[in-house]
């Protein structure tokens, strides 16, 4: 070896990892001088599984990729899926999804927050962020008696309807959630330590997160106005009411405002819907769920949605088979690791925990 | 202006434009300085006789999105990785996964699969039925093995 | 154990090790997927786990004496968890968290994940669900609990 520097292993196993990274460190001191990630710890080869599955039992696989927001990878599958096959929801089921998408995003910016708070050595906000999203889960729970992997939609609407209760909960958690966001986000900003630890620290500039393929949160706080919903509305966005936060900073404590007000946006979208929300069936009587089976599907469709991580797309490539030929998925958050190299020159060691922490890491999704 | 092969309209309403393998990169480099600054996927899709690498690509500010398609028949396809970063890991993944090989990607190697994975699993014609099994040398390298009892 | 009417309690050092050991559980944070998620839960308020004395999620193995495998396992980890079992001392327990872990789950029929964690290491007590809830896994570890302390449900 001619380079002086340290060569340090970090992961599969290791606290701040958020799953199984592993990165390869080449350190002068404490300082980084190059890093690979080494990714496939977690590669459940779901491409090839969906290959072998029908249409609608493939969702199983998607809700498992980004299990922290899996409501919002059920949306990202079906809007190709059904285009696929011929089958459009009905429009309370629609909305129902834009309701609980947006819950879901909620509980994943939460999840986000309590391990990110963990990362920089904080563990109450943990406590905090995880009581809360107990709530919705409890929502989640009362919609299709799953918690985490719901399983909740399916090919032509949403498995079960909301009933009184439901709505009850989620007006419940509306009036009360609020309150406590800002009580986590002063736990956060009014910390020396977190800002000290944010501030100023992974800068990432427009033109290098655009060419690296950066989107979602981590996009929006380095100043570029892109968000799927506004971009190609998909389901009611079109009809809801919201403003897409970014900030111009391009630092961890810009990506961290970022989703806090994204929160607060999500809030507003839930709130519309559940004005909106309209009588009618939650079910395309086309796709009865016992012929969904024999569903032949044409063509190929590309569909992206905003997940809580950035722009999740799915490609499908069918042949007219009850299986589709070729699933191919766009995981935002594989496209955001791919800049920790970039951003983590030439930092300090425990830096770069705080920069992969703001990225955001769900392996679900990164090695599918 | 590079010459195309066909444009048409796919079902999600975007354009889709077979381009030459030999156009592949001049094309490509035209679309880039057209502003389209996001290659947001690569895909390679093995229709058993041949390979379709298709891409899409989206300009930020006009909010446009292209899809780019190619045909390969011995599988190897110019990368585009000098012309969008973007595509460095897209391209190792479905090297990993489909087998197709990126002529001039600075570092092609197996992405999710350890290096000595034999067969490409997203091809159709990749044997489930063969199992491999992985194990750990000492120096925290992967190898891969056929025999159940020296691997995982 | 029995009580003496001097208020004097006597046992065996066999029972009072084990009473320690199975109320002094530190697992160890092995989050590899979805389940990790829910493992995370049972720590934090409303499912608090240390109410059955095991709040101390340790990070390093050396530490632990409980691995609880939560979330899939590939056959490119399966050497690491291996290791990382290698390392925790003696006496150590494994929970297999998850159908995934047990014998593969949704993805047992592809090509990347082992079907079951107790080919790599040896397993004591099995949690089904996908994720199981935080209420399975309290329930999961306090079997664990009466497993070490010798007792049976039956």
């Amino acid at each position: 070896m001619s380079d002086p520097w340290i060569e340090l292993n970090i992961g599969p196993q290791h606290p701040s990892m958020h799953g199984v990274l592993r990165l390869k460190a080449k350190l002068d001191g404490e300082i980084i001088k190059e890093l690979e990630p080494v990714i496939g710890y977690l590669h459940r080869n779901a491409e090839k599984l969906c290959e072998m599955g029908y249409y609608c039992d493939n969702l199983v696989y998607f809700d498992r990729m980004d299990y922290v927001g899996a409501m919002n990878m059920e949306v990202g599958y079906l809007e190709a899926a059904e285009k696929i096959l011929g089958v459009p929801p009905p429009d309370r089921a629609k909305w129902i999804r834009v309701i609980i998408a947006e819950l879901s995003r909620i509980a994943a910016h939460l999840v986000w927050a309590g391990a990110y708070g963990l990362d920089l050595g904080m563990l109450t906000p943990f406590f905090y962020c995880f009581a809360e999203r107990e709530k919705i889960l409890t929502i989640f729970t009362e919609a299709c008696g799953s918690r985490q992997e719901t399983n909740y939609m399916s090919i032509g609407g949403v498995y079960q309807d909301f009933n009184d209760k439901i709505i009850e909960e989620i007006k419940d958690f509306l009036a009360t959630f609020p309150k406590k966001l800002e009580e986590i986000y002063n736990l956060y900003v009014k910390n020396d330590v977190f800002l000290s630890r944010t501030k100023g620290i992974g800068v990432l500039s427009k033109e290098v997160a655009i060419s690296y393929g950066v989107t979602g949160p981590m996009l929006r706080a380095s100043g570029v106005e892109y968000d799927v919903r506004k971009a190609e509305p998909y389901l009611f966005y079109d009809k809801v009411n919201f403003e897409i936060p970014i900030s111009h900073k391009g630092d961890n404590l810009a990506r961290f405002l970022v989703r806090f007000e994204e929160m607060r946006q999500s809030l507003k979208i839930i709130k519309q819907g559940l004005e909106k929300l309209p009588e009618g069936p939650y079910f395309n009587p086309k796709a009865k769920k016992s012929m969904m089976i024999r569903m032949r599907g044409e063509g190929e469709y590309y569909a992206r949605t905003e997940s809580s991580k950035g722009e999740f797309g799915v490609y499908i490539v069918a042949d007219g088979g009850v299986k589709p030929y070729r699933v191919r998925v766009r995981s935002p958050t594989f496209k955001n690791l791919s800049i920790l190299p970039v951003l983590s020159k030439d930092v300090m060691l425990a830096d770069m925990i705080a920069i992969s922490g703001s990225i955001d890491l769900v392996f679900g999704e990164i090695d599918r | 202006m590079v010459d195309i092969i066909s444009e048409s309209i796919g079902k999600d309403n975007r354009k889709i434009i077979l381009v030459s393998l030999e156009n592949l990169i001049p094309f490509m480099k035209e679309m880039r300085s057209k502003g389209f600054d996001h290659l947001s996927l690569v895909t390679a899709v093995d229709r058993k006789d041949s390979i379709d690498v298709v891409y899409h690509l989206h300009s930020m500010e006009r909010n446009e999105y292209v899809v780019v398609k190619v045909n390969t028949k011995n599988s190897v396809v110019p990368s585009v990785t000098g012309i969008w970063p973007s595509a460095n890991w897209d391209e190792r993944e479905q090297y990993d996964l489909v087998g197709v090989k990126f002529d001039g990607h600075p570092n092609l190697k197996r992405l999710f699969l350890p290096e000595s994975w034999v067969g490409h699993p997203l091809r159709k014609d990749y044997d489930l039925s063969k199992v491999q099994y992985i194990n750990m040398d000492e120096d925290g390298e992967d190898y891969v093995t056929f025999d159940a009892g020296d691997g995982w | 154990m029995k009580t003496g009417e001097t208020g004097v309690l006597t046992t065996t050092l066999e029972n009072a090790l084990t009473w320690g050991r199975s109320n002094s559980l530190w697992p160890l944070t092995l989050g590899l997927a979805c389940c990790a998620i829910e493992m995370m839960a049972i720590q934090a308020s409303k499912l608090d786990i240390s109410r059955f004395g095991s709040e101390i999620f340790r990070n390093s193995p050396r530490q632990s004496d409980l691995m609880i495998v939560s979330g899939t396992v590939t056959k490119k980890m399966a050497p690491r968890i291996r290791r990382v079992y290698d390392e925790m001392p003696y006496p150590k327990y494994v929970i297999a968290m998850g159908v995934c872990v047990i014998q593969g789950g949704p993805y047992a029929r592809g090509y990347s994940v082992v079907l079951g964690v107790d080919r790599v290491v040896p397993v004591d007590v099995y949690v089904p669900g996908c994720p199981p809830t935080p209420e399975a896994l309290t329930y999961g570890i306090i079997t664990l609990q009466k497993k070490i302390r010798g007792e049976t449900d039956r």
